[in-house]
């Protein structure tokens, strides 16, 4: 059996990586004083070095080893959900992120509120960014507890208080400087980590893709059925939904769209998305070698099987084991580390943002209505990232026994219905109205919320009701539909003054977004 | 005249957009939901072996599939910064 207690490598690096980061989070605090330094990192960032911080952002612990373990287990399947995540980046890169740019500073809602009435487009936004931060982050914290506890042989407890508490630093003292720099380091350690297995592994079947998966059908107990798709799709409304889902959603994630703020314009914003889909692109490449090589290297292994026959940790250890399988203690080690430092950057991009949504959206312009304060702002964003970070922490705890699962799914399902078709229609859509976005906006936020409820994976498996009130695990085509439909005919219909001044505001912020003209009026103030 | 000039710059800067973002759009939304709809309705063609090596169907489709999507972000980035950052740079000077 293998012994995690003895890694020292493991304890070793990620000390190393700690005290790294903490010296960055040091350095950047003397250059995050201002709101502008705190939520964007100073706008200097250069198109690589975002493209690098988008992918440490989007690269998580749970798509390196849930990817690579569900490869482990169904083969084909991995691909699906790789696709999947990538699929959303070209639809940013065409639609989203130069008008982005172009009209926000410092969070996407600048943005739908652009034209509109601050007050309720921003607390409709930071519900939207709210639900989808906290569901991902509990999600995050929940996988980083079980893997540190087992990588490091830590109680539970103290991994989630560690991981927590590390971010807090970052996040309040660094604010998005450290946490892109953070990202950064992170995306190049998970990348290189990645290449190696998959490279060790590549090198044990002398580079032959055909002799790699003819291995892996002989090993594998499902036998050729790993090269088909398998049951995580079966009837087209699902496909669908999931499609839907996964490729608007990414366009709706906070945290994802934050970054577009850190670059100095439009050109960069480009550059960071073509940069950030090559490496995200090229990663999923690797947990699929990687998946492969587990289901070699690893499945018969009694090395790394319990008693029962089943992988050590569970399905999504294989990565793991498998690192130790080509690479010895010294590889382990450092995945392990890796790992670690994944989760640390992960939970920190997503606390920065939904500090930002609190702090910028919340306070700043929804309660004071905009009348700048910096100081006071800095001030709430701080707190909201240490209350932020003590609320993960909290629900970590209390979900540690819950199949958490479903929440990534769930909060992909709110982005999709919420954050992007208020973003996209805001953008393109002359007559969207305040009313139109405030009734289709929570229409969507709701229903995705109630029909996940409703639908298999809770009402059924954790419920324990027999049958689903909702059929299909993906709300995303039901919820979506009711957002879009929402928007269109309350902003149709609207007749208010305040909508008419709203569509007459239209031409001039398009052209702002097109063109970036006047984007430098509000930059320098 | 020099608003005159600004606004057909502009409408050109749309226009040049327009043609460049929609056919990636569609390379884009058609093959992944092509991808989705054989998963769905005939995952067993996926399944097939191609001749010669032990490589699935589905699975080469994917690959490639990932390497289209990166692509596209490429070609885009390219055609923007030749053809549309002119443009833009027309007029902000105007």
């Amino acid at each position: 059996m293998i012994n995690f207690i003895l890694s020292h490598t493991s304890i070793m690096m990620f000390i190393f990586f700690v005290a790294i980061t903490l010296y960055i989070t040091y350095w950047a605090s003397k250059r995050t004083q201002t709101a502008k330094g705190f939520y964007t990192a100073g706008g200097n960032i250069t198109g690589l070095q975002n493209g690098l911080a988008i992918s440490g952002d989007f690269m998580s612990a749970a798509s390196f080893l849930g990817i690579s373990g569900l490869v482990f287990l169904t083969g084909f399947d991995g691909l699906i959900y790789s696709i999947g995540f990538l699929i959303g980046w070209p639809i940013i890169l065409l639609l989203i992120a130069e008008p982005l740019r172009n009209l926000g500073q410092y969070s996407f809602a600048d943005v739908v509120s652009f034209r509109l009435q601050q007050k309720p487009i921003r607390i409709l936004a930071a519900c939207g960014s709210l639900s989808t931060v906290i569901l991902y982050l509990i999600a995050q914290m929940v996988g980083a507890g079980k893997l540190i506890e087992l990588l490091f042989n830590l109680p539970y407890e103290y991994a989630v208080i560690i991981v927590g508490g590390l971010m807090i630093l970052y996040v309040t003292f660094g604010g998005m400087l450290a946490t892109t720099w953070v990202q950064i380091i992170k995306a190049i350690l998970l990348l290189s980590g990645a290449t190696l297995i998959a490279f060790l592994v590549l090198a044990e079947f002398n580079f032959n893709f055909n002799i790699l998966f003819a291995e892996a059908v002989n090993t594998h107990k499902k036998g050729l059925s790993i090269m088909s798709p398998g049951g995580l799709i079966s009837d087209p409304v699902s496909a669908i939904s999931l499609g839907l889902a996964l490729m608007f959603g990414t366009a709706g994630l906070p945290h994802i769209l934050m970054r577009f703020f850190t670059v100095s314009d439009a050109i960069q914003a480009r550059k960071s998305v073509a940069y950030a889909t090559g490496f995200i692109g090229y990663f999923y490449i690797l947990t699929f070698i990687i998946g492969f090589g587990a289901i070699i290297l690893v499945s018969n292994n009694p090395e790394y099987l319990s008693e029962l026959g089943q992988l050590i940790g569970n399905n999504n250890m294989a990565a793991i084991h498998l690192s130790h399988a080509v690479g010895g203690d010294i590889l382990l080690g450092f995945i392990s580390a890796v790992a670690f430092a994944t989760i640390l950057a992960v939970v920190s991009g997503l606390t920065l943002a939904g500090a930002s949504s609190i702090s910028h959206d919340l306070y700043a312009n929804a309660f004071l209505k905009g009348k700048q304060d910096e100081k006071k702002e800095m001030f709430v964003s701080k707190i909201s990232t240490i209350f932020l970070g003590i609320l993960a922490m909290f629900l970590g705890i209390i979900f540690e026994e819950q199949n958490v699962a479903f929440m990534v799914g769930l909060a992909f399902a709110i982005a999709a219905s919420t954050n992007f078709p208020i973003l996209i229609l805001a953008i393109y859509w002359k007559n969207l109205t305040t009313r139109g976005a405030i009734v289709g906006g929570s229409a969507g936020l709701f229903s995705s919320i109630l029909l996940v409820i409703l639908g298999p994976v809770i009402w059924v498996d954790i419920f324990n009701f027999s049958s689903p009130i909702f059929p299909y695990k993906y709300p995303a085509l039901f919820s979506m539909s009711i957002t879009f439909l929402g928007i269109f005919i309350f902003s149709k219909f609207d007749t208010t003054k305040s909508s008419f001044l709203e569509k007459n505001l239209f031409d001039r912020q398009f052209m702002r977004s097109q063109t970036g003209v006047g984007i430098d009026k509000i930059i320098t103030h | 005249m020099a608003k005159k000039n600004i606004n057909f710059l502009y409408q050109n800067l749309i226009k040049v957009r327009f043609k460049i973002i929609l056919p990636l759009l569609l390379l884009t939304i058609i093959p992944y939901f092509s991808f989705i709809w054989v998963i769905a309705f005939n995952p067993m063609y996926f399944g097939t072996i191609i001749k010669n090596t032990n490589i699935s169907i589905g699975i080469l489709l994917g690959f490639l599939l990932i390497l289209l999507i990166f692509l596209i972000t490429l070609v885009y980035v390219y055609l923007a910064n030749k053809k549309l950052e002119p443009l833009i740079f027309a007029i902000k000077n105007d």
